[in-house]
């Protein structure tokens, strides 16, 4: 496993068993994506794009082949040890925001930090900090339902960069928000990406999105079939065009 | 402490469905603390008031025989006994038929030697042997129905046909039973045309160890009488007496038993409806990096708040009606103060934290346990 990649491949296969049924989802899939870059895995429903953000985010397990993220090789690691490894290097943006409805928006946020052994004063200082990333600082004490969509992901992209982690997944950001929100959530993205210098993994449909990545890595049936730069700065038109 | 939030929080998700599980798990230790509260009682009054050193000694035949009160005179010639008291039950009533409490003339020469345990103070044993119709009254008795020193009294007969009234000169303490009356045995004689016979004699015995050989002497000096004598211990003497209650005790105990297994169920479809309604936050929470076991303790946690504060409630509810009503009248004899002793207060506790923690335990574990990919995926 080299160290420059923040994520490393290895001829991954992950196979589920749905009864009597065995599912191929990714079938001996090797990627290597160098630190810093913001990628966009695309590809039809059931083309193993959320299985392989599984095995990098560290919730799912290969059937065989090797998974290194940040330097550190996590095919082995057991269920305890991925936990905290994920509290430190990952964080997870979801499609439907997935916040805790009975917390605000500040407690969503806190919650990662939860996990470390800062003070109270501290991990208030971080959380402010995040959300005023996020352009959310007037709205910590608002609880999810008091949020719009667009406002919801931005409070989970929070949640998700507060505890500073190696690498951000996000699967279908974009996938419940309209256009306008959509671009938003993307824009941030590529703020995270440009000046936190955050690896960014992100699933998507959405064809907007190849304008903000680096690479666009596609998959179809479990496999990896094709890598193509992506149309960072490019023109909206002209992207929608070539999509 | 920095997870409290989370478990306060969690417990307000639904404030209804909450509520009703602390009512329901409160109503059902109500029941319980209020139904064990009664053996408990009865078993603590045993071990209270039994003396090792007193000797009951009553007819063979039943406690409705009485025996010669000549025979106090024999049992006091034997040895290791030091002192013997004459008791006859006057079963009086106050003002009205459940204005009852226990009343007995007793020997007023004897009474500080027989229950030296009682805490009668020596101004009272000075008037009670002064006044013939002084009389001694339980601390709770005096509470119940606001009497104080130096008041007079009436008690009706009811097996007797004549009333007595009774000058107040005294507080029974100690081990004494906090419900009842002594009064003078002479004065009952006098009213009744001194008829000689006498319900028991309380027999006083220098040691424990030498109360069998004492038990053996009464009995075997009056058999073969016109009233044989069945003496034993204070202990076995109450508990017998307690022994017709012993049936309706065990069905209480397992009665609520039955209660707190029935609402332990309840409250583990409730606690199971509540974390499958989350199973996509917890999922959400592990991807985050809480380990299985922070969810296990985070949700035990908020079932075993919502068990206590149900305990609490039930048990300090039941301490409370207990307390106000004194379930039960004076003439249940040592029955008459039914109170919550801190033993069953401490099992109704314990009692809820175990509802609490164990009707949580299994959808707790299954959720905590869960695979996270399956769990977001029905999120999904």
């Amino acid at each position: 496993m080299d160290e420059k990649y923040a994520i490393d491949l290895e001829h991954v296969v992950r196979i589920y068993k749905r009864d009597e049924f065995e599912v191929r989802a990714l079938d001996d899939v090797t990627i290597q994506i160098p630190a810093g870059r913001f990628v966009a895995i695309m590809g039809p429903s059931g083309s193993g794009k959320t299985t392989m953000l599984n095995l990098i985010a560290g919730i799912d397990h290969a059937t065989t082949g090797r998974v290194a993220v940040g330097g550190e090789e996590i095919t082995g690691m057991k269920e305890r040890d991925l936990a905290s490894w994920r509290a430190r290097h990952i964080g997870l943006v979801f499609q439907f925001y997935n916040l805790i409805p009975v917390l605000t928006a500040f407690e969503n946020v806190e919650l990662p930090l939860l996990l470390t052994r800062l003070s109270k004063a501290e991990r208030r200082s971080h959380v402010e900090t995040a959300l005023r990333v996020v352009n959310l600082a007037d709205r910590m004490d608002h609880y999810p339902r008091q949020l719009s969509g667009g406002q919801e992901q931005r409070v989970a992209i929070a949640r998700a960069i507060v505890a500073d982690p190696t690498i951000i997944v996000a699967d279908e950001p974009t996938g419940d928000l309209d256009a306008k929100s959509a671009e938003e959530i993307l824009g941030l993205l590529v703020d995270l990406n440009r000046q936190f210098h955050k690896t960014i993994v992100m699933v998507t449909h959405d064809p907007r999105a190849e304008r903000y990545v680096d690479t666009v890595y596609r998959l179809d049936k479990g496999l990896l079939v094709g890598t193509e730069p992506g149309r960072r700065g490019a023109p909206a038109e002209a992207a929608a065009t070539s999509a | 402490m920095k997870y409290a939030v989370l478990v306060f929080k969690n417990l307000f998700r639904s404030k209804r469905r909450t509520i009703l599980t602390v009512l329901s798990i409160a109503v059902s230790l109500f029941i319980f603390s209020a139904l064990v509260s009664v053996p408990t009682v009865a078993n603590q009054i045993l071990s209270d008031t039994a003396s090792s050193t007193r000797i009951a000694a009553h007819n063979k035949a039943g406690l409705a025989y009485s025996i010669p009160v000549a025979y106090r005179q024999r049992i006091v010639a034997i040895p290791h006994v030091e002192a013997a008291m004459t008791q006859s039950w006057f079963g009086g009533v106050y003002h009205e038929l459940y204005d009852q409490f226990p009343n007995f003339a007793v020997d007023h020469e004897q009474i500080e030697k027989v229950y030296s345990d009682w805490a009668i103070s020596p101004e009272s044993i000075e008037q009670f042997k002064k006044i013939r119709t002084a009389c001694l009254v339980g601390a709770e008795t005096m509470k119940r129905f606001h009497l104080h020193v130096g008041q007079q009294i009436q008690l009706k007969g009811s097996i007797y046909n004549f009333n007595v009234t009774l000058q107040i000169v005294g507080v029974l303490g100690g081990k004494a039973p906090p419900t009842f009356l002594l009064f003078r045995r002479d004065y009952l004689e006098e009213a009744a045309g001194r008829p000689g016979f006498v319900s028991m004699i309380w027999v006083k015995v220098d040691k424990p160890e030498n109360v069998p050989q004492v038990i053996a002497a009464i009995d075997e000096g009056f058999a073969n009488s016109s009233a044989e004598t069945l003496s034993e211990s204070e202990s076995a003497f109450i508990g017998g007496f307690m022994q017709s209650y012993r049936t309706i005790f065990r069905m209480a105990e397992i009665l609520g038993f039955i209660v707190v297994l029935t609402i332990g169920l309840v409250a583990a479809n409730t606690a199971a409806m509540s974390i499958r309604e989350r199973r996509g936050e917890i999922a959400v929470m592990r991807s985050i990096g809480f380990t299985s076991r922070t969810i296990l303790s985070l949700l035990l946690s908020e079932s075993l708040v919502i068990g206590l504060l149900g305990g609490l409630l039930g048990c300090g509810s039941a301490f409370i009606v207990l307390k106000l009503f004194a379930v039960g009248t004076g003439s249940m004899g040592p029955m008459s103060s039914i109170r919550m002793p801190p033993l069953v207060l401490a099992e109704t506790l314990i009692a809820s934290a175990l509802i609490g923690v164990f009707s949580a335990l299994g959808p707790a574990v299954s959720a905590a346990r869960r695979n996270i990919v399956d769990a977001l995926r029905m999120v999904a």
